[in-house]
């Protein structure tokens, strides 16, 4: 007998079939017989059977057994309601109130918590126990966000097994034995790690609720609603608890194919932001120096005649979190009636559209849940804590249940480096180089074998990838050098781009070389050169949508000065920040909890963002703004819907054919799954000429692109990677609970380079660069690799610029 | 078949029969027999005297269980509030008419004994059917029902109780009716 195999069984008198290798919990559902559990949770992996509570009655066993960690075998006959179970269900209930504390009117639990509901169903209903309950100091705070009330705590394990077999952060741990156990930290430090809120969902009674939903609501006081988060590219699926028209508190909402059920922090208590007094409600329009709450009708008009003065000198920045149809209306009026190729959706430097074909082909792109199939991963380019934060915690889950074989390759030291088999760094800015390199490793003739330590290093990830069941994890500089090495391991990709949308919007055409669908277009400037041509006059009008490029964009300074000279900015923005400064007129923008449209994910589902609470004030659906706006320039649209808005756009992305609303429902779909897929405009076989893909220069690195040579700074000189902290953003800022995460400037570097700069000891460096200079804490990293050192971007003090520069570092003058 | 009548009777057709003609007799004790006979209740009950109730200067006694305007209490020794604002009133209410609101109690400057209080208790008395099940859902005995029935009120937004209203005692005690009244 295989797992797998479709069996039967008796449970309760009801033949009940069921794959056998289930547990014995899950299959009895089959029959519509619950049994009840407390430890049992399978997104925790394999079951303890550590509460007592789903003992059963199996015939030819002479004792009860826990069903949560029983697979079912054929004919296996089960009794679950017998006297003998119902005595072991009571006495477990029993047992577990002896020290609970009857307090459920002030728990933040009752109502939705599963002990209440096991007491009532499988209780004895009446307590014999007259001692006094053990008592622990409560509530106190076991994190900033987190509050633990070890009283109510019936040491069910899975909050510590969260901490240590998903999360695997490993800071929750029992303390104490026996009667006296309970749930801490060492030393009783708070428990910082970046996804531990969902400890908080998983807790089966009121020992640990969060802090920002304490007392806030009761379940019968409020509504679900179910969307997708926006605020990264993982584009989880949440669910939001909604009272009084206002988000209470954000849920997971399981979709296997995308999260696993979990969430981290920044997705979980980020909705702060949008509850936050600070939004803008109204359209403003500068007058006089400031900006001025005006009527919708007045502040499209002067929008509209902002950009039909430039014409052709306009360009369109479309930020990450923006919809698909958000940003399909973006470029058709920037394509459109105002006739300038001018549109971009990342701040990195354009990719040839040759080259982006590549690497979207629907027969190299790999699902999320590919990762739990393959053989190997390589992680590539990037940490995925900082840029997808969800797929850290995938890919720790197939290293430790599926035992495979993880490679990291990356410039900074990465998170999973812990789990990985082996990991290889690399200087900022020669990825490429080291892509090339690996590439020859696994056959690539096209490329040569690298010499010296880069050609070690690419042997031994080499070593690791399983040709035909690898999937590549990866972000950073897009070079032709990936797709082949993709071919050569018949391995799958996964892109993470730099926005919660990116590949969406690259799909329905916000990047400069391609329209929607990734169709042929005029060529428009690269983001770098949009910025420059904004400061030299050529282009003259921004249109920001849902963009901040001073903070974001690597180069924040220069986008500063950019839309400081630009003749007129339109920002679609939801707060007043620094490339709103600059704006002529403003649009309220909506966020992923109000907003109605359809994201891609960076696998190529196609996921709904839903409406949960109200807009604020005079905010309007952006779809229909943009579609006015449209119409003001001359281009009726016809879109008096989101749903027509998608209408609209699958008509013009050939690959995203007929798609509905109601196609894409609650669990989003892959188009690279559907029927259209077929009309991606790059044939199966078919690569691009190896000549016409032009790299862009500053992707080949500092060292001129000369495969493995890294740069030698001077002694006294570092190599600086930046990396976009998963803290560094602006749901941190305006998050009251999230802020006391918000990353200070550091810089992290090796030992033997802070031996030799003699900052060992020093606190704070000045970081200086042709003239520029930024003040940074020091952090002594030793998985660093010597020579080089990174900085936060998204800071908004400009260490973006930085990047793959050399720079020169002395201890603070005038610092502590 | 009589020529009086226009129509073919058939089975549609229902001939009425009329009674006798009024007169003789029978038609005087129609006219005040049965008068008289109203008469007799009404002077009979002459001697009893007026039972009306001059409302609103008097009021009408009620039972001890009659279900009135709700009552939040307090304790008395420590003057802190019993509800500690679990929302189970709420969950009750048929007529969903109770709002609760909870916040934590600062330890320093406690409002109920408990982790949380009401910050906000509103009880929409407009849509209240008096049925008291808040009362029997509290498990502090925080809400009980008043005896107070004199809720009218020129504006529906004025029947919205909130809890500084329901903690209040009321202006004017309602008389209860006395044992065995």
């Amino acid at each position: 007998m295989t797992n797998g195999e479709e069996i039967t069984l008796v449970v309760d008198g009801v033949e009940v079939r069921a794959q056998a290798g289930m547990m014995l919990v899950d299959a009895a559902k089959h029959g519509d017989v619950e049994i009840p559990v407390f430890c049992y949770e399978p997104k925790l992996g394999q079951p303890v059977g550590a509460c007592r509570m789903c003992l059963v009655e199996i015939e030819g066993i002479p004792k009860l057994q826990t069903a949560c960690s029983t697979p079912v075998r054929d004919g296996m006959v089960v009794y679950t309601q017998t006297d003998r179970v119902q005595e072991a269900q009571n006495a477990v209930v029993e047992f577990l109130l002896v020290n609970h504390p009857l307090d459920c009117p002030v728990c933040d639990k009752g109502g939705e918590c599963p002990l209440q509901d096991i007491s009532m169903g499988w209780g004895p209903g009446k307590s014999r126990v007259i001692d006094p309950k053990r008592h622990f100091q409560k509530p106190i705070p076991l994190s900033p966000l987190i509050k633990i009330d070890r009283e109510r705590c019936i040491l069910c394990y899975r909050c510590v097994r969260f901490s240590q077999e998903v999360a695997e952060d490993e800071q929750l741990q029992l303390l104490e034995r026996g009667a006296s156990t309970f749930v801490g930290t060492f030393d009783d430090r708070p428990y910082i790690a970046p996804f531990h809120g969902n400890i908080i969902e998983l807790c089966p009674v009121g020992a640990l609720t969060s802090d920002a939903y304490r007392f806030r609501a009761r379940p019968w006081d409020i509504e679900d609603a179910g969307t997708v988060c926006t605020l990264c590219p993982s584009q989880c699926n949440i669910k939001l608890t909604v009272r009084d028209e206002r988000i209470q508190r954000v849920l997971a909402r399981d979709n296997f194919e995308v999260d696993d059920g979990w969430l981290c922090d920044k997705g979980r208590f980020g909705y702060q932001m949008i509850e936050s007094p600070d939004r803008i409600t109204e359209p403003m329009i500068r007058q006089g120096g400031t900006l001025v709450p005006v009527s919708w009708e007045q502040a499209l008009e002067a929008a509209a005649a902002g950009l039909r003065d430039a014409g052709e000198r306009t360009a369109a920045v479309v930020g990450g979190p923006s919809s698909n149809e958000e940003g399909y209306l973006t470029q058709r009026i920037v394509r459109g009636p105002l006739g300038s190729p001018h549109v971009v959706s990342t701040y990195d430097d354009a990719v040839d559209r040759e080259l982006l074909l590549e690497l979207s082909r629907p027969q190299l792109a790999a699902s999320v849940a590919d990762i739990d199939r393959a053989e190997s991963v390589l992680v590539l380019g990037t940490d995925p804590m900082h840029s997808m934060p969800i797929i850290d915690l995938r890919i720790r889950k197939v290293v430790r249940r599926n035992g495979t074989r993880l490679a990291v390759a990356t410039d900074r030291p990465t998170s999973i480096d812990g789990v990985a088999e082996e990991t290889a760094r690399y200087s900022p800015g020669a990825m490429s180089a080291f892509v090339e390199a690996l590439a020859a490793e696994t056959g690539a003739e096209v490329y040569d074998r690298a010499e010296g330590e880069l050609g070690a290093d690419a042997e031994r990830i080499a070593g690791i990838l399983r040709p035909g069941s690898t999937v590549i994890v990866w972000a950073g500089e897009p070079s032709l050098a990936v797709a082949d090495l993709a071919a050569q391991l018949d391995a799958k990709l996964l892109e993470i781009p730099a926005g919660a949308n990116g590949r969406g919007l690259r799909e329905v055409g916000c990047t400069p070389v391609a329209g929607p669908g990734l169709s042929e277009t005029s060529t428009g400037l690269s983001p770098t050169d949009l910025c420059e041509a904004l400061t030299e006059g050529d282009v003259e009008v921004a249109f920001l949508v849902n963009a901040d490029p001073v903070r974001d964009a690597p180069n924040g300074p220069g986008w500063n000065e950019a839309l400081q000279k630009a003749k007129f900015v339109l920002a679609i923005s939801m707060f007043e920040d620094g490339s709103t400064k600059h704006a002529d007129v403003v649009f309220p923008a909506e966020s992923y909890t109000e907003k109605e449209g359809t994201v891609t994910h960076p696998d190529g589902r196609l996921q709904r963002v839903r409406p949960g609470v109200p807009h604020p004030g005079n905010a309007r659906p952006m779809w229909e703004v943009l579609a006015e706006l449209a119409g003001l320039l001359g281009d009726e649209t016809g879109i008096d819907s989101a749903g027509e808005a998608l209408a609209a756009i699958a008509q013009d992305v050939p690959f995203y054919a007929r798609i509905t609303e109601g196609e894409i429902g609650g669990l989003g779909v892959r188009w690279q799954e559907r029927e259209a897929a077929r009309n991606f405009p790059l044939a199966p076989g078919a690569r691009p000429e190896r000549s016409s893909v032009v790299v862009p220069t500053s992707h080949v690195g500092t060292t001129g692109g000369v495969p493995g040579a890294s740069p030698a700074p001077a002694s006294d000189q570092l190599q600086i990677g930046t990396y976009r902290d998963l803290w560094a953003a602006e749901v941190t800022d305006r998050s009251p609970a999230l802020r006391f995460l918000r990353p200070t400037q550091t810089l992290e570097l090796s030992p033997a380079d802070a031996e030799r700069l003699g900052l060992n000891g020093t606190p704070e460096v000045d970081v200086r660069q042709n003239g520029t200079s930024l003040r940074a804490r020091v952090a002594i990293r030793e998985r660093i690799r010597p020579g080089t050192a990174f900085l936060v971007d998204g800071l908004g003090d400009g260490a973006g610029a930085l990047a793959r520069h050399a720079v020169e570092v002395s201890a603070a003058e005038g610092g502590e | 078949m009589s020529p009086e009548f226009p129509y073919l009777p058939d089975e549609g057709v229902v001939v009425v029969q009329r009674g006798p003609e009024p007169g003789g007799v029978g038609g005087a004790y129609r006219a005040f027999g049965e008068t008289l006979r109203g008469l007799k209740t009404t002077f009979a009950r002459i001697i009893e005297g007026p039972v009306t109730i001059q409302y609103p200067e008097e009021k009408t006694p009620v039972y001890p269980r009659f279900r009135g305007r709700h009552k939040l209490h307090k304790f008395e020794d420590t003057g802190l509030e019993k509800c500690v604002g679990c929302s189970l009133c709420a969950a009750a209410c048929p007529a969903d008419c109770i709002r609760v609101v909870a916040a934590e109690n600062d330890p320093d400057d406690r409002v109920s004994a408990g982790e949380r209080y009401a910050e906000v208790y509103e009880i929409n008395l407009a849509r209240c059917i008096f049925c008291g099940y808040c009362e029997v859902a509290c498990p502090f005995d925080a809400i009980t029902m008043g005896h107070e029935y004199e809720l009218a009120d020129y504006n529906r937004e004025d029947l919205v109780f909130t809890k500084e209203m329901l903690l209040a005692e009321p202006v004017e005690r309602t008389p209860l009716r006395r044992e065995g009244e």
